[in-house]
């Protein structure tokens, strides 16, 4: 099937959907008043804002902040347009409706080429594939954190809900003080009247709510205070004094603790147990077993009166457990399987131009080779975890979670419950990275949370059972091959990739209702390979999708994380065959692709890519767009006792217009050291079905002592904002092998990288 | 069993062989101390015995006993803020902020040794893990505290 026809047939089905469903513009985003928690003297104006008695601002908050800034960026929107200081806005979770869902992060799963649907003048196709997903995501109303997405989505109707809320303030300001709007100011919340009339919000809270502001447009951006301007982050005080409260930190009276063993042999059961023994040591309250649902493995989990006791009672609980019928996992076989299937199988072509087999019958030689990267754990610094109470026919929740309505309905569906008997509280995360798009663990505590007699009850997993029970990123192998001409150029480049598809492993987990028999294309597989910038005249793309049991999920960059290796050391290759530097070559294939250029030599002149290097010292360098946004970095390495050591990694982004560039140096210098540790260490092994990797002893993180320096140079921009938590991981892998190669003239094609 | 922890003396009826992290988070509530590998690997429950960093994950209680524990539910007040902590918001350190009330605790302890720590001093002994990539923001913040200290 061809890309156009898949989209069309989407399209078809989506279509299907969508009838009886009204359309819901930008502007029903606002939502009502009533979408809003009712609280004692606040008044809420809208689905996003609430004016408070002593005139501060509550703004809904809708999305999850893993580490990567959103709480503060989202209050900085609503901070500009209400003109009121950033310390002034209160947070408040988001009930379940559709307003709050994320619409952005399921437009970003098109599979459209970016010079094809990036700027305003967008084919057809784009434009009704973009309309269509964007309406089918706001009905469904999904509230999820991911795909680097939050701002990007809030964007427009966050700002408006800001400025149609002080519109209101105004126009009741103007009726109160009788004086006309127009001579009314606001600056840092509080209103004024040259006559010396001056009060805040609090004040006028009532009025504004009978107001209907007409023709509300945000603030042009030359009027911006606060957006674009580096901001201290409002939300650190807690996270240096030990009072910030994440899932793990949730205390209620009389809570129990539980500590879970799952099946160690992926994809096995649980045959038999005896608790005998575990539970007649002290503390322990009850054993529980656990059922498979929402991707969760079986197993059980011990209740005791700690998290140590309940550990040490679950080690004496004697268990049988089983493989799963279809034999051992063996990360090795699958390694071969992939390689064959390379080989054997056609795969779905996800991109096409000109004719890459006529160039490649009529080419002088042909450049292959073949690059793998192996399957990783999340390892967020917070293991698993997730409280919950069931009493008086209500389960009450407590999760570090990035998608809050998924994580309930998988709540309420286990615990048979409908789903207004639920009640979910986003805590904070500490760290998320796609693991915790997962509802595994909530399924767990609610399964044992039923089986108690009302008491709450926190259920932590220990790292090893974090490290062996993730949803990993997928093992992929790509073949590459490019077409060289009698002039010694590239006339065509051909990728082929083969792995497992998570889009569609998720789904199934979290969102059974929209995962189906079989599996559409999926772009996660092929982003970062379909969708290059360089002007070759002939490119083939295809992705082989395998189903290889291994839990698969969504991993920080997902796709790109492992295809911008293949890509970019690829093209590096080819820019020794041709005989040119890495950056002039990629300049000379960007000439229809200025804003990737103009972050390449961004980079490349803030890194004086040219310069010498002290001795033994190398620059490498990888350019890669993802989640909107074009990342170049230049890496500097050496290689010290064998082993690669990265001093310093320049990084230059174009992620649109910036919301706050002190969080985006943040995130740039996290998704490096991120990256890094992947690209120096990172490798899940499984053999006779069990991960082998355990804790930090052996699958390690970068340490302070192995970082580099990581400086970040934003180009400016006006155009719409892009993503920020994830583009700067898939470029630092090759831009740290391409730097090896230099020094040692050895190709690494396979990750993690050892000189 | 008797233990001194921010100060406080409490009495508690634990097992002796319950590591320090557990009785801190689940028995007293003092849940800024984190819980990340329980082997002593990334340094996330790092607190003070007697000035000392420890990791509280493989400490068993009884051998804090008569010990003065110190977690970062004290290392400084409002009023009266560590010099870290403050260097922490100066250089915007936190993410997550997960691993951040051990990298303080290690921090201060090192400030209280060596009150001009080195880059290479700091390397030696900051081995906490971070997964946001705080480190460099780290470095900065207690050299930091270290000028304002001085």
């Amino acid at each position: 099937m061809k890309r156009r026809n898949l989209i069309l047939s989407g399209l078809g089905i989506t279509g299907a959907l969508v009838v009886g469903w009204g359309v819901m513009p930008e502007r029903s985003r606002l939502g009502k008043p009533g979408n809003m928690l009712l609280t004692e003297g606040d008044i809420a104006l809208n689905g996003w804002i609430k004016i408070t008695k002593d005139g501060g601002v509550v703004l809904a908050m809708h999305r999850s902040d893993m580490g990567q800034g959103i709480h503060n960026a989202l209050s900085m929107l609503v901070a500009e347009e209400l003109d009121v200081p950033l310390s002034q806005i209160r947070l408040e979770q988001a009930v379940h409706d559709s307003i709050y869902g994320n619409v952005a992060m399921f437009v970003g799963t098109l599979p459209f080429h970016p010079l094809q649907s990036e700027g305003g003048d967008k084919p057809f196709v784009v434009h009704s594939g973009e309309w269509i997903v964007g309406k089918v995501a706001r009905e469904l109303g999904v509230n999820a954190t991911g795909g680097s997405s939050s701002v990007k989505d809030a964007w427009l109707h966050l700002r408006l809900a800001a400025a149609t809320a002080k519109a209101s303030l105004l126009l009741a300001a103007a009726d109160q003080w009788k004086v006309p709007l127009q001579e009314i100011k606001v600056k840092e919340g509080l209103l004024s009247h040259a006559a010396g009339k001056s009060a805040h919000f609090g004040e006028f809270a009532k009025g504004a709510a009978a107001q209907t502001p007409k023709n509300v447009v945000p603030k042009d951006r030359k009027d911006w205070t606060l957006i674009g301007k580096p901001t201290a982050r409002a939300d650190l005080l807690p996270k240096i004094n030990g009072s910030a409260v994440f899932g793990i930190d949730v205390r209620l009276p009389n809570m129990l603790f539980a500590s879970v063993v799952q099946v160690p042999q992926m994809g096995g059961t649980l045959s038999s147990m005896d608790a005998t023994e575990a539970l007649a040591m002290p503390g322990v309250v009850k054993c529980v077993q656990l059922v498979s649902a929402s991707g969760s493995a079986p197993g059980f989990a011990v209740v005791a009166k700690s998290t140590w006791h309940a550990k040490q009672a679950a080690d004496k609980v004697k268990t049988k457990w089983l493989q799963r019928a279809e034999g051992a996992i063996e990360t090795k076989r699958i390694e071969a399987d992939l390689k064959e299937k390379l080989k054997t199988e056609k795969g779905f072509s996800f991109y096409e131009k000109g004719d890459a087999a006529k160039a490649e019958g009529s080419a002088v030689r042909i450049i292959e080779a073949q690059y793998t990267a192996p399957y990783l754990a999340h390892a967020t610094m917070e293991p698993m975890n997730c409280t919950a109470q069931f009493k008086d026919g209500v389960l009450e929740i407590w999760a570090p979670t990035q998608v809050p309505g998924l994580a309930r309905a998988a709540a309420a569906k286990i615990a048979n419950l409908s789903d207004d008997k639920v009640k979910l509280n986003v805590t904070l995360l500490g760290g998320g990275f796609g693991r915790r798009l997962e509802a595994d663990v909530v399924v767990q505590v609610t399964q044992i949370a039923m089986a108690l007699d009302g008491a709450p009850v926190q259920l932590v997993w220990m790292r090893e059972e974090d490290m062996t029970h993730d949803f990993y990123r997928p093992m992929q192998v790509a073949q590459l091959s490019a077409a060289i001409n009698a002039k010694g150029e590239v006339e065509s480049l051909r990728i082929k990739s083969a792995g497992d598809a998570v889009s569609p492993r998720w789904m199934s987990r979290v969102l059974p209702a929209l995962s189906g028999p079989f599996d559409a294309p999926d772009k996660t597989t092929a982003e970062g390979l379909f969708d290059l910038p360089y002007g070759f005249a002939n490119q083939h793309m295809a992705h082989v999708s395998t189903r290889m049991g291994v839990p698969v999920g969504f991993w920080r960059s997902v796709g790109h994380s492992h295809n911008a290796f293949f890509s970019e050391c690829f093209i590096d290759e080819l820019a020794l065959e041709s005989k040119q530097d890495p950056v002039a070559f990629r300049l000379t294939l960007l000439k229809n692709a200025p804003r990737y250029a103009a972050v390449l030599k961004l980079a490349a002149d803030k890194a004086k890519w040219a310069a010498a290097l002290p001795a033994g010292h190398a620059h490498g360098v990888a350019l890669h767009k993802s989640f909107g946004s074009i990342v170049a970095q230049v890496a500097e390495v050496s290689i010290q006792d064998g082993k690669p050591r990265v001093h310093r990694v320049v990084c230059a982004i174009d992620c649109g217009t910036v919301v706050n560039p002190g969080t985006v140096a943040q995130q740039v210098e996290s998704s490096v050291s991120f990256a890094l540790t992947a690209a120096l260490f990172g490798q899940i092994d499984i053999q006779d079905g069990v991960v082998q990797q355990t804790n930090f002893t052996n699958y390690p993180l970068v340490s302070m002592a192995q970082s580099p320096l990581v400086e970040t140079w934003i180009v400016p921009s006006t155009q719409t904002p892009e993503g920020v938590g994830e583009p700067a991981v898939p470029p630092l892998a090759p831009a740290v092998a391409n730097a090896m190669f230099k020094l040692t003239g050895k190709r690494l094609r396979s990750l993690p990288l050892a000189a | 069993m008797n233990l001194t922890v921010n100060g406080n003396n409490v009495t508690l009826d634990v097992d002796p062989q319950m590591p320090l992290l557990w009785v801190l988070r689940d028995s007293m509530n003092l849940t800024g101390t984190k819980f990340g590998c329980g082997v002593a690997a990334c340094g996330a429950c790092t607190v003070h015995k007697d000035g000392q960093p420890v990791r509280s994950c493989v400490t068993p209680v009884s051998s804090v006993a008569g010990a003065k524990i110190k977690t970062i539910e004290s290392l400084g007040t409002p009023e009266k803020p560590h010099p870290l902590q403050l260097a922490w918001i100066a250089e915007q350190v936190p993410q997550c902020g997960y691993c951040q009330s051990g990298m303080l605790m290690a921090a201060a302890a090192l400030l209280e040794r060596k009150p001009k720590p080195t880059d290479a001093d700091i390397d030696e002994v900051m081995t906490n893990l971070c997964r946001c990539g705080t480190y460099q923001r780290v470095r900065a913040a207690i050299h930091r505290a270290a000028g304002a200290q001085a």
